[in-house]
């Protein structure tokens, strides 16, 4: 029951921090239909930038210093790298912030070292919430979810219930069309990639003091954000926050099922056989859960090609 | 067509006395790259001529380096084929392995199928260290070299001339595929897959077909990697090593045959020979890489193409001040660029960042035979005035360029672009 809890809590966290990270993401492939290579690299800049500033102003004021920036940078990446080569097609785009993933990679490891630095949860948040089960529950956890709660509320109602949100949704939906009713577009796809991009900056900030910062988190983020975006149904706000939420269930629960093939075949009496066998028959759960996210993805790809709320085929 | 020929003779003649001239520690350095030309010409089947973009194809080259490693060792360390046929055993690994998955990634095309790619090949990455008997855990597996046809292979010299052998074989057959019908077809892929099923063409069996060839020759490149290094771990499923293939078949240009050939071969010479003179040799590849998609889309064999063309037409001297500007140019940027990121680099290093006292000057590093002081303003005016200079030259450069090409119509930048199959030109 203890683990059923905890894990139920520290998934659903999970999922909504990846929801941060994947909501502008699907935002931006929505709109521009560029698949952001450097979108968790975003991620990855908000956590050195807050762990940098928060020496020189506090945490807070970085963390909210930090997501500005990253949203600046963001900006920058779109208006002088990608505009020029929108002319040559999606490809050209995905390859190019691929390659900028590498120049960002690595241009953090010159300049905090290629291993984690002691980025930490303030002292001032750092308690326990609550008593589960006689555990005490980090109230940063809770911060964390609570930020993004909050966040996907207010790109709910931004999109929703602004004329703001209505330009952009059409600017989605039919950018020509958009454009020819005399909305700036270029100036809609600039902002809505750099909110995508301070997003993806705040939840690094926060998170990156939680778990740990090292130069490697964009690469082992980005691959869980695609898998995210693609078995939500690129494009799709919706989709994107409940595959959050599942693939950081999963994540959550699967780290402590201690079953494997062989037990599940142990019930129909072939157990013995399975555990002879070896191999993948007697991987545990436990020991191949990163691996679950992917299996995911490629069956949502196969039985669902547009994903789970995805229009477009 | 005849100078192209000839160039290629003589490419293979310096190739064939290589390992005469160099010192044996470069000839291990000339086998990978062989061995990376042969992965990205390979990688270039599927990417350039059909179109499909992969980001996982380290995968396939990973199977044919453990296929060959196991080959080699069974039979009690006899081998499953003499030692010089090994990398068929890895071609074989990687056609199986490449129809599986190709036929689950090409039932998507476009973005879809990158992700895919990039998905199976994650799946593989974290399974493979749990798999002890298939890939040997974490640690890997490793086996010898044996004795076959008279050679002991016991020197790097007969490994590379066997690597060479293989490589030759495989990219002329590679070439030799793209005159075939199939091969005229896997263009027909990229540029119009649509249309290609309304005359009746099996489109998604073709799609598996290129995307199985693909990963055999990766796998033939992988077995030949195995044979080089004589064991493998499941570090060779890294995303590094997809990304790294396709680094260099951009840089090299995907609309040219040998153009990945070239970045493949140029990029492993360079990082093999910056590895001791700089760690940020990463930095430079990527920024290379962002350099060539936004500034020459087709490449530096697109590049070579454009100038040889230019050359033909006008002959040798009219290029030469616009070839001078343009190569000035290139080396004052990329001069102030290295300066910049080496200074950064030695500044920010832990090693030095732990010799700092408070209130004391920062000492001085050693930068191109010289110390240079972090505090003084001549290390920080020293780039930025070759990058200023590098600009201006670059300046006259493009006009220089321009007034070259003035009287006559430009080569449009979107017919050279790279494409994903279904995608309108």
């Amino acid at each position: 029951m203890e683990f059923l809890t905890v894990s139920l809590l520290n998934g659903v966290i999970y999922g909504l921090l990846l929801f941060m990270v994947s909501a502008g993401l699907t935002l931006i492939f929505g709109m521009m239909g560029v698949l952001n290579f450097a979108h968790a690299s975003f991620y990855m800049v908000g956590a050195y930038l807050a762990y940098t500033l928060q020496k020189f102003v506090g945490f807070t004021t970085a963390v909210l210093l930090s997501t500005v920036l990253v949203g600046l940078l963001g900006v920058i990446v779109e208006r002088f790298f990608l505009r020029r080569v929108h002319k040559h097609g999606h490809a050209h785009e995905l390859l190019l912030t691929f390659g900028l993933t590498f120049i960002i990679a690595e241009l953090i490891k010159l300049f905090y070292g290629n291993f984690s630095v002691e980025y930490r949860v303030p002292e001032f948040l750092n308690f326990a919430a609550f008593q589960v089960f006689s555990t005490d529950y980090p109230f940063y956890r809770l911060l964390m979810g609570g930020v993004s709660l909050l966040v996907f509320g207010l790109i709910y109602l931004l999109l929703t219930r602004t004329r703001v949100g209505i330009v952009v949704r059409a600017a989605i939906h039919r950018p020509q069309m958009a454009e020819a009713l005399g909305h700036n577009v270029p100036l809609v796809f600039m902002a809505v990639f750099g909110i995508g991009a301070a997003l993806a900056g705040l939840a690094g900030a926060l998170a990156g003091a939680f778990y740990t910062t090292n130069p490697n988190m964009a690469l082992e983020l980005g691959v869980i954000v695609f898998v995210v975006v693609v078995v939500g149904g690129l494009g799709s706000m919706a989709g994107a926050m409940i595959a959050s939420l599942l693939i950081g269930l999963i994540s959550s629960f699967a780290v402590g099922v201690d079953l494997s093939l062989a037990s599940l075949l142990g019930l129909v009496g072939a157990g013995d056989w399975a555990q002879q066998m070896g191999g993948l028959m007697t991987l545990k759960v436990s020991s191949v859960a990163a691996t679950i996210p992917f299996a995911l993805m490629l069956l949502i790809l196969l039985i669902r090609p547009s994903g789970l709320m995805g229009e477009k085929g | 067509m005849k100078l192209t020929k000839i160039l290629l003779a003589m490419l293979l003649l310096a190739l064939l006395v290589l390992p005469a001239i160099l010192p044996p520690a470069m000839v291990n350095a000339a086998i990978q790259m062989l061995i990376a030309a042969l992965f990205a010409c390979a990688f270039n089947l599927l990417c350039g001529q059909g179109g499909m973009l992969s980001f996982g194809h380290a995968a396939y080259f990973g199977v044919g380096s453990f296929a060959t490693l196991h080959a080699m060792s069974a039979l009690n360390g006899q081998g499953l084929l003499p030692t010089p046929l090994l990398p068929l055993i890895g071609a074989m690994g990687g056609f199986i392995c490449g129809l599986c998955a190709g036929w689950f990634a090409t039932k998507r095309a476009g973005v879809y199928f990158s992700m895919i790619t990039l998905a199976l090949a994650e799946l593989l990455h974290s399974l493979a260290p749990h798999l002890n008997t298939l890939f040997g855990g974490e640690a890997g597996i490793s086996s010898m070299r044996a004795p076959a046809w008279g050679l002991d292979f016991g020197d790097a010299t007969q490994v590379y001339y066997l690597t060479l052998g293989w490589v030759v074989l495989s990219i002329a057959l590679l070439y030799a595929f793209t005159l075939t019908p199939m091969g005229r077809l896997t263009f027909a892929l990229r540029e119009n897959g649509h249309r290609l099923q309304f005359l009746g063409y099996n489109v998604h069996r073709l799609r598996v077909l290129v995307f199985a060839l693909s990963a055999m020759f990766a796998g033939i490149a992988g077995g030949l990697q195995a044979l080089n290094l004589e064991s493998a771990n499941y570090v060779l499923f890294d995303m590094r090593f997809s990304a790294e293939v396709v680094l260099n078949t951009y840089i090299g240009g995907v609309n040219v045959f040998l153009g990945p050939v070239l970045g493949a071969a140029l990029m492993t010479f360079f990082g093999n020979a910056a590895s001791d003179l700089t760690q940020s040799w990463l930095l430079y590849q990527g920024l290379l890489f962002v350099l060539v998609m936004m500034f020459m889309p087709s490449g530096l064999a697109g590049l070579v193409l454009c100038w040889s063309a230019q050359i033909r037409r006008r002959g040798w001297l009219a290029m030469v001040p616009a070839a001078f500007s343009a190569l000035l140019s290139a080396g004052l940027l990329s001069l102030a660029v290295v300066f910049l990121i080496e200074t950064l680099q030695r500044v920010f290093s832990q090693d030095y960042q732990a010799l700092l006292m408070a209130d004391q000057a920062w000492p001085a590093i050693s930068l191109f035979g010289r110390e240079w002081l972090p505090g003084a303003l001549l290390t920080w005016a020293t780039p930025l005035l070759l990058g200023v200079a590098g600009l201006l030259v670059l300046k006259l450069a493009r006009r220089q360029w321009l007034r070259l090409l003035d009287d006559e119509p430009q080569v449009s930048a979107a017919a050279l672009r790279p494409r994903l199959e279904g995608e309108q030109p």
